[in-house]
Parts: C-alpha cells; sequence; structure tokens
C-alpha cells in the first residue's frame, strides 16, 4: 500500500468521525453544528500531522498501522461524543497531544532511530518503574503533582496549578518504558538466558541469576498490586514481561512459572481486595446482586443484548445507563449501537492491528526490534483481549481502557507513542 | 526467535476468536433474553418518559395525554384527566405492568417513533412522521358520564351503540379505577389491593365478563319465531300457570306465578310484552335447538366480535347438547341455564332491531389524527352481519316499543320519545338476580341503542327486576341523549 492511499484511508476515517458525529447530532434532534466540521478538522490534522512525519522520518514505516488505528480511534470518538460532549471535547484535545507526542517521538528518533532505547536501558527501567510509583505520591501534600485513587485502585496523578487540572495515568506510560528496556535487556542476554540451565529432577530450569529479571517483573507487578491494589494494570504489565522473556528465550517454563505466580497473585488479591472480591462475585453472577456489584456488568449485557444484530444506531441506544461507559465500557456502546455488525469489525480491526505489530516483530532481522515491537503488538493486543472480555463477561472486569477508543490520556497518549514506535522499528527494518 | 512469537500471536488470534464468537453469542443468541429483561433500562424507558399521543372523546374532551415533566421537560409523564370514567376503555401505558386497554391496542400508533428500531428509522427516512399520533373515540363525553352516574356505586355495566354506524356511544363498566394510579410510585401495591378487590375493579365487564341474559334473549327467540313462520305477533300460544319440564320435577314458572293472559291462550305480542317464562320456554321447545342455536349464532352469539378491546364471546349452546335435555333447551330459551352474553352482545342485539336487522361492527375509535391535526384514517362503519329481515325487525321493534309502553319496561319511558326495549331479570342459582335492560331510541329513526346490566340486582337486591332496576338507568341514558342529540 503507497502512502497515498495510506492518507485516503486516513481522510476516510476522519470523515467515518465527522459522519458519526453529525448522525449522533441527527439522532438527539440536534442541528448539524460545528461539532461536525471540528471534529473532521481535529482528525485530519492529528492522523494528517502523524502522516506527514512518518512521510520525512520513517518513510519506510508500514503503511497499516496509521491507518488502522484512526479508524479505531474515529469509531471511538463518536461513542464518546455520543455519551458525553464535555469528554469528547476534551478527548479532541487529548488526541491532538497524542499525535503531537508521536510526532515528537518520530522527530526524536529521525536520526539516532531506537539506538537510545536499547543504549540507555537502566535509565528506562528507573524511569519505568519511577512511573508506575508515581501515583503513591501524597494525596493531600502541598506539591502540585498528586497521586489519588479512583474505583478502588490508585493508578492516577493529579496536575494541579490554579485552575489547570490534569490527570494522568502513568502506568500506561511505564508499559511501554518497560517494554523498551526488557527488549535491550533481554535482545543481549538472550542467548545467556536460553541455554544455561540447572538441573532439578527431571526438570532443567535456567540458573537462579538467570532469573532475575523474571522476579523483577513479578516485583514491579506485585508492587503495583498491593499498592495501588489493581489487578488489570497489574496483568498487562506482568503478562508483558513474561511474553517477552518467553519471546526471548522461547522457553516455555516462563510461561508455566509466569501463569502459576500470576495465579498465586490473583488468589491473594482476591482474599485481600474487598473491591477485587466484588468483581469476581459480579462476574460469576451479575443479576444475583443486580442493584449493587453486578449493576455495571447487567447494564453492559442489556446494552449489547439491545443492539442484536444491526444495532440501534448512533445516538438512539441508551449506553449512557452503563457506568462508565466512555472509559472501560466503550466496546458495549459500539455493541449496543453499532450492533454485532460494530462489535465484530471493531474486534477485528484491532486483531488486524496486533496482526501489523507482530509482522513487524517476524520480519524484524535485529533482535533488539524483533522483541520490542513483539512486546509492544502483544501488550495492545492483550489489552484489548481483557476489556473486551471484561465487559462481555468473559473474564472478570479489570478497569483498563480500550485501546484507541476508550476517553482517556494517557490511554491516547500511550497508544499513539506504542504506534509511532512500531511504525519506526518497521521504517528501520526496511530502511 | 520467530517461533515463539509466532505462538504469542497465535495465542492472541485465537483469543480475539473466542472474542468473535462470543460477542456473536451475547447479541444474537442470548441477546433476546437481556434485550426484553424486564430490568433492561430500554424496556422501561421505551414505556415510560415518552411523548404518547392524545386520546379525545367524539365531543373533544381530552381523555388521555402527555405531559412535560416539570422537572425534565424531555420526559412526559402520560395523564389521565377523566380517571375511573374511562379506565376500562382507555387502560393504561404503565412503567410496571405495560399498556393495557386503548393504550395497548393503539400502542403502537400512540407511542413516539423516536425509538429503538431500525423499522422506524427506515419509515423516517421515506419521509414518515416519528410523532406520535392522536386517537379520537366515538364516546360521547357528556353520555358517557351520565351512564357512569346512573350507574350509581352498583356493580354493572352499560354499552351504547349508534345502530347505523356501530360507533360506541358510551361504555361504562362499574366499579372502576384511576389508572393514574398505576403510574405513580404506588402502582405495585395499587394493582396488588385492585386485584384482591372481590368486586373486581379491573374487569372491563361490558366485554370481558358474561352473564345469563334472562329475558332480553327472548328477542332472539322472537326473531327465531317470526323468521320461521312459526309464529306472528298475533299467533295464540299455549298460556300456563307453570310448565313442567319434560323428563323432570322442575317447572317454569313466570315472574308472578300467574298465567300470562286471561286464559288458557295468549298471543306472543302479550307473551314479550309480559315477558312470560312459560310461554317463552314451550316457544323454544317448539322452535327447537337447530333454530335456536342458528338464531342466537345469526345475532352473534358463539361469534368473534370484531373490537378495539378484546370481547369474550358470548355462549349459546351446539344443537346436539339439546339432544338429550330437552330441560336444558326449555331454559336457554328464556336466557338461562348455559346462555351467557356480554353487555356488549345484548346491545349490539338491540342495534341489531334498530338497524332493520344489521349489525354493524362496533368500534371505539373514529379517527387517528397525525402530530399537526390532520385525519390519517377515519373509521368507516362497516357491516358485521344480517341478523334479521327488515321485516321481522320492524315486528320485533314494535314489540319492543309495546314493553315500553305497557310491560315489563315501562320505567324507561322517555317523556315525547318512542323508546323501545326489553327487560331481563336472570336467575343466577346464587344471591339476587343479574337484571338488564336493552333497548333502542327514538323508535322512528334510532340514534342510539343500549344495553344496561347490573349484577346480583344492585342496591335491590333480592327483589330487583329488570324492569325497576335496569328500565330507570336505561330511561336517563335515553333522555339524556335524546334531548342533547334529538
Amino acid at each position: 500500500m503507497t502512502r497515498n492511499a495510506e492518507a485516503a484511508l486516513l481522510v476516510g476515517a476522519a470523515s467515518v468521525a465527522a459522519f458519526g458525529v453529525a448522525l449522533v447530532n441527527l439522532a438527539r434532534g440536534d442541528g448539524l453544528d460545528a461539532q461536525v466540521a471540528l471534529t473532521f478538522v481535529v482528525m485530519i490534522a492529528s492522523f494528517g500531522g502523524l502522516h506527514l512525519a512518518i512521510r520525512q522520518w520513517s518513510p519506510e514505516a508500514s503503511t497499516y498501522l496509521l491507518p488502522l488505528a484512526a479508524i479505531l480511534t474515529a469509531i471511538g470518538f463518536v461513542e464518546v461524543y455520543r455519551l458525553d460532549r464535555g469528554l469528547a471535547s476534551l478527548q479532541r484535545w487529548w488526541l491532538l497531544i497524542a499525535t503531537a507526542l508521536a510526532v515528537s517521538l518520530l522527530l526524536a528518533m529521525r536520526r539516532t532511530g531506537l539506538a537510545p532505547l536499547r543504549r540507555y536501558r537502566y535509565v528506562f527501567l528507573l524511569s519505568g518503574l519511577l512511573l508506575l510509583l508515581l501515583p503513591l505520591l501524597p494525596t493531600d501534600w502541598s506539591f502540585p503533582l498528586r497521586g489519588f485513587e479512583q474505583n478502588g485502585s490508585r493508578l492516577w496523578i493529579r496536575f494541579q496549578a490554579g485552575p489547570l487540572r490534569l490527570q494522568f495515568q502513568p502506568g500506561e506510560i511505564a508499559k511501554l518504558v518497560l517494554a523498551a528496556f526488557l527488549a535491550s535487556y533481554l535482545s543481549e542476554r538472550q542467548a545467556v538466558l536460553g541455554v544455561q540451565t540447572r538441573p532439578l529432577g527431571r526438570y532443567r530450569l535456567p540458573e537462579l541469576r538467570q532469573l532475575a529479571p523474571l522476579v523483577i517483573a513479578w516485583a514491579a507487578s506485585f508492587v503495583v498490586l498491593i499498592y495501588q491494589r489493581d489487578l488489570g494494570a497489574s496483568l498487562l504489565l506482568f503478562a508483558l514481561f513474561i511474553a517477552m522473556l518467553y519471546a526471548a528465550t522461547g522457553r516455555g517454563i516462563y510461561l508455566t512459572t509466569g501463569g502459576l505466580l500470576f495465579g498465586a497473585g490473583g488468589v491473594a488479591a482476591w482474599l485481600s481486595f474487598p473491591h477485587v472480591q466484588r468483581r469476581v462475585s459480579a462476574w460469576l453472577d451479575p443479576f444475583g446482586d443486580y442493584a449493587d456489584t453486578g449493576y455495571q456488568i447487567a447494564q453492559s449485557l442489556f446494552a449489547f443484548g439491545s443492539g442484536s444484530l444491526s444495532g440501534s444506531g448512533l445516538g438512539l441506544g441508551a449506553p449512557d445507563r452503563i457506568p462508565n461507559a466512555a472509559t472501560d465500557f466503550i466496546f458495549a456502546a459500539v455493541g449496543e449501537e453499532l450492533g454485532l455488525a460494530g462489535s465484530v469489525a471493531v474486534i477485528a480491526t484491532f486483531a488486524l492491528l496486533v496482526a501489523v505489530g507482530f509482522g513487524i516483530s517476524l520480519r524484524s532481522r535485529d533482535t533488539f526490534r524483533k522483541l520490542l515491537a513483539g512486546g509492544l503488538a502483544f501488550v495492545l493486543g492483550l489489552q484489548t483481549f481483557l476489556i473486551i472480555a471484561g465487559v462481555m463477561r468473559l473474564l472478570p472486569l479489570t478497569g483498563i481502557t480500550l485501546p484507541f477508543m476508550s476517553y482517556g490520556g494517557s490511554s491516547l497518549v500511550a497508544n499513539f507513542l506504542l504506534l509511532a514506535l512500531l511504525a519506526r522499528i518497521s521504517h528501520e527494518e526496511r530502511a | 526467535m520467530n517461533q515463539p512469537v509466532r505462538r504469542l500471536a497465535a495465542a492472541l488470534f485465537l483469543a480475539f476468536a473466542v472474542l468473535i464468537l462470543d460477542v456473536t453469542y451475547l447479541q444474537v443468541v442470548a441477546g433476546p433474553r437481556y434485550r426484553d429483561d424486564a430490568r433492561n433500562p430500554r424496556v422501561i424507558a421505551s414505556r415510560t418518559g415518552k411523548e404518547r399521543g392524545l386520546i379525545l372523546s367524539a365531543d373533544e374532551q381530552i381523555l388521555a395525554q402527555s405531559v412535560a415533566d416539570p422537572d425534565d421537560p424531555q420526559r412526559f409523564n402520560r395523564v389521565y384527566p377523566e380517571g375511573e370514567l374511562y379506565a376500562h376503555l382507555i387502560g393504561f401505558s404503565s412503567l410496571n405492568f405495560g399498556d393495557d386497554g386503548l393504550e395497548l391496542a393503539y400502542a403502537d400508533e400512540l407511542r413516539s417513533k423516536r425509538d429503538l428500531t431500525v423499522s422506524d428509522l427506515l419509515s423516517a427516512l421515506l419521509g414518515g412522521d416519528l410523532r406520535p399520533k392522536s386517537l379520537q373515540l366515538t364516546i360521547n363525553h357528556g353520555l358517557q358520564q351520565v351512564a357512569y352516574s346512573a350507574l350509581g356505586n352498583q356493580r354493572g355495566s352499560v354499552v351504547a351503540i349508534r345502530p347505523d354506524t356501530g360507533e360506541v356511544l358510551a361504555m361504562v363498566s362499574k366499579p372502576s379505577f384511576d389508572p393514574n394510579l398505576f403510574l405513580g410510585a404506588d402502582a405495585i401495591a395499587t394493582r396488588e389491593l385492585l386485584l384482591a378487590d372481590p368486586s373486581e375493579p379491573l374487569a372491563n365487564r361490558s366485554t370481558n365478563r358474561t352473564y345469563p341474559p334472562g329475558s332480553t334473549f327472548k328477542v332472539i327467540v322472537t326473531a327465531a319465531a317470526i323468521e320461521s313462520g312459526v309464529a306472528g305477533p298475533d299467533t295464540l300460544l299455549p298460556d300456563p300457570v307453570e310448565l313442567e319440564l319434560p323428563g323432570t320435577s322442575e317447572v317454569i314458572r313466570n315472574y308472578d306465578r300467574q298465567t300470562c293472559g286471561d286464559g288458557t291462550q295468549v298471543t306472543l305480542q302479550t307473551a314479550f310484552r309480559r315477558s312470560c317464562n312459560t310461554v317463552f320456554a314451550e316457544l323454544g321447545l317448539l322452535l327447537g335447538a337447530e333454530a335456536l342455536t342458528m338464531e342466537a349464532e345469526t345475532f352473534g352469539f358463539n361469534q368473534d366480535t370484531p373490537f378495539e378491546l378484546p370481547v369474550l364471546n358470548s355462549f349459546f349452546p351446539q344443537p346436539a347438547e339439546f339432544s338429550n335435555d330437552l330441560p336444558a333447551l326449555a331454559q336457554s330459551a328464556i336466557g338461562q341455564r348455559d346462555v351467557r352474553a356480554t353487555p356488549l352482545e345484548m346491545a349490539l342485539v338491540a342495534a341489531a332491531i334498530a338497524n332493520d336487522g344489521i349489525i354493524m361492527e362496533p368500534s371505539l375509535v373514529s379517527h387517528i389524527f397525525d402530530a399537526e391535526g390532520g385525519a390519517i384514517s377515519e373509521n368507516e362503519p362497516a357491516l358485521l352481519q344480517r341478523a334479521v329481515s327488515p321485516s321481522s325487525a320492524d315486528i320485533i321493534s314494535d314489540l319492543m316499543e309495546r314493553v315500553v309502553a305497557s310491560g315489563t319496561g315501562t320505567r324507561a319511558t322517555v317523556p315525547n320519545v318512542r323508546v323501545a326495549g326489553k327487560t331481563g331479570t336472570a336467575e343466577t342459582g346464587v344471591g339476587p338476580p343479574h337484571v338488564w335492560f336493552i333497548g333502542f331510541a327514538p323508535v322512528e329513526q334510532p340514534t342510539i341503542a343500549l344495553a344496561v346490566l347490573i349484577e346480583s340486582g344492585g342496591e335491590a337486591g333480592e327483589n330487583a327486576t329488570g324492569g325497576s332496576v335496569a328500565a330507570p338507568i336505561a330511561q336517563e341514558i335515553l333522555a339524556y341523549w335524546v334531548r342533547t342529540n334529538g
């Protein structure tokens, strides 16, 4: 696919967003207003800016990445707009910021490429851990940067200076930074980790020393789990480490050990945190405690059921009945208003995006790039799977966002940075 | 190193495939269950808060309307300004119990289509109007009020019909209930109370309860006699004091335990005027089961009645059921035993005689208007069936006029108006009789036919007769109608 075709698809995605906003307006009985044009302009500016940056600084990058992300962003934005216009106008700002940051990242890497990520890996490890710990900043000190808690999880920081108030989930960025660290660390030690073994009965275990990164990963995730009490973010982080370790070594033992460790952590979390217990019982029997714990997931099921094959149409359903519809439950809103047609299309688009990511990884001849692309594709896919499975009650709900679609600045920024990294990796491989 | 990456990718694609299967299950297989769950706010919202169309009486009294909620102008509250007066006709559109009455029958017209369905959207794209439509009823508000108050505190029903069109002019069932209470916060408790009430306020007695028609059924027996040529008004019939029912020790007596006329024979005319059971029981035996069943069915018994509200079928047994049971046939001929009729059916019987033997399809809704007030559809009078020939109808009309002039129905007399009627006092076996009056006016050009039923004798109890209890109520209603529309 040529760059021009990519540009055409981006215009298409922006049109989808503008057309969707127009439909929502009409369905709600409002006329067409500036929102339609504003949405189109912001989408064109965001995607167009990123597109030009790729043309300029990573011309060999895959042409599939940006259009897939753009259409997901467009559909997500229309649903956010439909649910809450205030959030939608914030989301437009976040989209501009996220794509601007992605452009900056491409600009920063134009000469050096990914080399600094590789070289300064311990800086990234440290900053990653720091980002993870930021929400533990006191809520009530005089410093304008504070941590705070929401829905039982302490994942947020808030910057407050006068009337200006910004909220951010640093964990979203930490994922990328730690993926970069792991790709760098593992690509160097890969040979060692994979080969040296110590026998234990019939099994051959890696040297204890070689297990250190695994332990660090587990500890970091556990910190997130214990202090921030969030199962979803912790699972994502841990699964990223395990998956990259497995990708680097090809040793299934990491997967099984990791699975066991996470299982143990999950059980421990279930035993100690009431909000985890609530989520599990809501998952097992949402209608058993309909009025309380089961309410949110039951509303989600009602939304999917009401959507049926073709959906209610944009603006014509009632996804606003689902608590947190614009963030965690955006996929239920898609299911209701766009029906099975829309929900399957969204899942398929995510699958394609993840496939493009893995394709970049598989085509990479360089181990670092291979691991980084694979890790990023994996964490994107897993996050998508976990939240979609959660809102459909296939798995217990974890409070994470649906990439590109949910309302939320941290999520948008993190995912567009992820996209820029994948673009740069694919460029370097072909250039 | 590609192998593990491929495996990770494969695992994720497997997970995505599971997602697609699950979302298909959720939206298609399990979907309807969640969609229709009573707790689904969409189910609730589709019933409440949306604007619904107006319902007006023929004289443009507002009977149901949607009023914008003062706290939230986007939401509408359904209001029934006339409350109990129209409860059984209009029903209600309730959050808790769904729709009932005309609110249910015309749910599709009355609801706003700014709603959920694809077909609504398609129709909007094709230029359809999404706004709710309004109904105008055939009911005359003044007449409805008169009928409602004429029944007083007695359990019963009044059905008044325009004979030449089938338009229902009044339809009252008592006791009634306030449909507004079904919309409020105490809806569930209110319904429990009403369901537990032994006087059955929720039942629409006009259409959904059947009663033995008693002597009002003699109109049909007379029609059978005249149509078959077995007897005319002046035919002399045997006139015993009591009629021993063949093969049993039971007897049929006249109401006053006397003969009907002055001697051993009496004309059909006199027997009809005085409502003599012995004469009509014998006449029934003479006509035979075949003829009676056929005649009852041409008047609408055992038939579905096309109507906007559900109607219970009135019942007359099939001839085979009488083959070994002549007493039953004799008792059926005076509207007892297993014969059952709704007040609506008996009003149609009166209307048939008034309309030269033709029963018009009864109707409650005359016009449907769009939101601009333009009529979309108008109810055209439709012929339901011919009950008797015009000449037979003439003869029976004359017989019925004599009932009111100098028979059992004198208390239905309206000064300066020719009123025709027939009384009925139906024994129930337990407790006081159900009493009836059916009739029409003015005889020369009838504009109203009606049936009045009082359950269990009303306030008169054991002593109640159709002539003493039901006829005066009919009188009030007919007098009002002729005065305001004569």
